[in-house]
């Protein structure tokens, strides 16, 4: 196994996917409600967090 | 198979860019598991028509998976931001977090009204991309330093872009407030017809695309196999034939053979004739080359490391080509050697030969090739001259020259 570099993005993305996880888990769970209203953009902010992430620690060039 | 043996044999999970239809991630997808991907497009477009769902695993997966030849993720190419940041995925990125926070006061009711909001969130999206693309356009800096397939093709799609979301925008806002209705009736049947046809000529509209796409490819990669035979012809070729006829020579066929060997090597280097570089390891090879070619003795440069050509490094050059010069004259036909490194805080050079050697005292007082081409040229630009020898060992002149800052 090689080592990798420290990538900030990939740390972010892997929370912010956990975090959903979570959110889908308690919803199983009915600890929360869950609406399609709420879901669907949660989804788009974890995908826009992640590019946010992915664009502002792109590598030095 | 062991689990190592099969994991190995598994291509990476990369957005395949080839075979894309929109990202490229059913393509990936199907060929890291062995599917069709069009299987896996009809279930993300049948997830799509389930509330959305589709959608927002396509996005996840365009942000996540790298594309063939992207060592990391991140769904789009784009230029950089100054620093190195990609500002079109950092743009997408607030544009995505935006979108998502209007849905949820959407949500709690703190909403004008979809008849507005979403017309003018269209526009303002559209209207950016234009502006931007006008911007660029008014200044062409950023554009030469952008690499070329950046320029043209995609910043016309991002303005076709643009102009789609502002017509689109208009259009949502005439159909928010009715004002569509009376066409309604004779726009649909067309909207539908186009529909059909796209769904039905698509695939052979991307089969072409790609097959012209293949064609260009092919024909860059011919002209540039023709251009190496040509140079290979041109060069290696008719040196080659030069050296068969002056077989009985054999000074001239390694001055020959040296001689292509440098111009294979420059060309290969990138290209450019070594006179035009303007670097410390280019006027080494130039000075070396030059006294190849004046006493026949061969010279052997190798260069750790490279500097611009400034005025110590010109003198050390010149110096180094003087202590070649006299390793030629004086020290017979045994190869001359040429060590230079250049560091982050000096330059140094070695000139070797394994000639007979000489004494430094015994050198007359009005030669002056040593004393003040090489040491006194040296230390007039801050540098120093060491001359290593004894009769029978060989000379080696050792040069350094401290780096400007």
């Amino acid at each position: 196994m090689t080592p990798r570099d420290f990538d900030p993005a990939s740390l972010v993305a892997g929370l912010l996917v956990c975090g959903l996880g979570v959110l889908l888990l308690l919803d199983q769970v009915d600890a929360i409600d869950l609406r399609f209203g709420y879901f669907f953009p949660a989804i788009l902010g974890t995908v826009g967090a992640i590019m946010l992430a992915v664009g502002l620690t792109g590598r030095r060039r | 198979m062991s689990a190592a043996g099969h994991q190995a044999s598994q291509p990476p999970l990369r957005r395949d860019r080839g075979s894309a239809v929109v990202g490229g991630v059913c393509a990936g997808l199907g060929r890291r598991l062995g599917i069709d991907p069009i299987i896996l497009r009809v279930v993300f477009i049948a997830a799509s028509a389930a509330g959305g769902l589709g959608i927002g695993l396509y996005l996840l997966a365009w942000v996540a998976m790298p594309a063939e030849g992207e060592r990391r993720a991140g769904g789009l190419r784009v230029p950089a931001l100054p620093g190195g940041r990609d500002s079109w995925t950092v743009a997408g990125g607030i544009g995505l977090l935006a979108l998502s926070l209007l849905l949820v006061f959407r949500q709690w009711g703190l909403w004008i009204g979809d008849g507005l909001v979403w017309p003018v969130v269209l526009a303002a999206a559209g209207g950016a991309l234009i502006w931007r693309q006008s911007a660029n356009a008014a200044d062409p800096a950023p554009v030469r330093e952008a690499p070329a397939r950046a320029g043209g093709g995609s910043a016309l799609g991002r303005a076709a872009l643009g102009v789609a979301l502002v017509v689109g925008a208009a259009l949502l806002f005439l159909y928010f407030n009715d004002a569509l209705r009376p066409a309604r009736d004779a726009l649909l049947p067309v909207v539908v017809v186009l529909v059909a046809g796209t769904l039905i000529l698509a695939p052979w509209w991307i089969r072409l695309v790609r097959g012209l796409a293949d064609e260009r490819a092919e024909r860059i990669r011919s002209q540039e196999r023709a251009e190496l035979a040509a140079h290979l012809h041109d060069s290696v070729l008719q040196t080659l034939a030069l050296m068969q006829r002056r077989a009985d020579n054999p000074r001239e066929v390694a001055g020959l053979a040296r001689r292509q060997e440098r111009e294979l090597r420059a060309w290969l280097d990138g290209g450019r004739p070594l006179g035009e570089r303007g670097t410390l390891a280019a006027g080494l090879e130039l000075a070396a080359a030059e006294v190849e070619e004046q006493h026949g003795v061969a010279v052997d440069v190798v260069t750790v490391g490279d500097c611009p050509l400034d005025a110590g490094a010109e003198a050390l050059v010149a110096a180094t080509r003087e202590a070649v010069l006299n390793a030629a004259k004086f020290a017979g036909p045994e190869p001359v050697s040429v060590y230079a490194e250049v560091g982050t805080e000096r330059v140094e050079v070695f000139v070797r030969d394994r000639g007979p050697g000489f004494d430094p005292d015994a050198v007359p007082e009005d030669r002056r090739g040593v004393r003040e081409s090489i040491v006194g040229r040296m230390r007039r630009h801050g540098g120093d001259a060491v001359v290593h020898t004894g009769a029978g060992d060989g000379t080696e002149v050792e040069l350094r020259l401290e780096r400007a800052r």
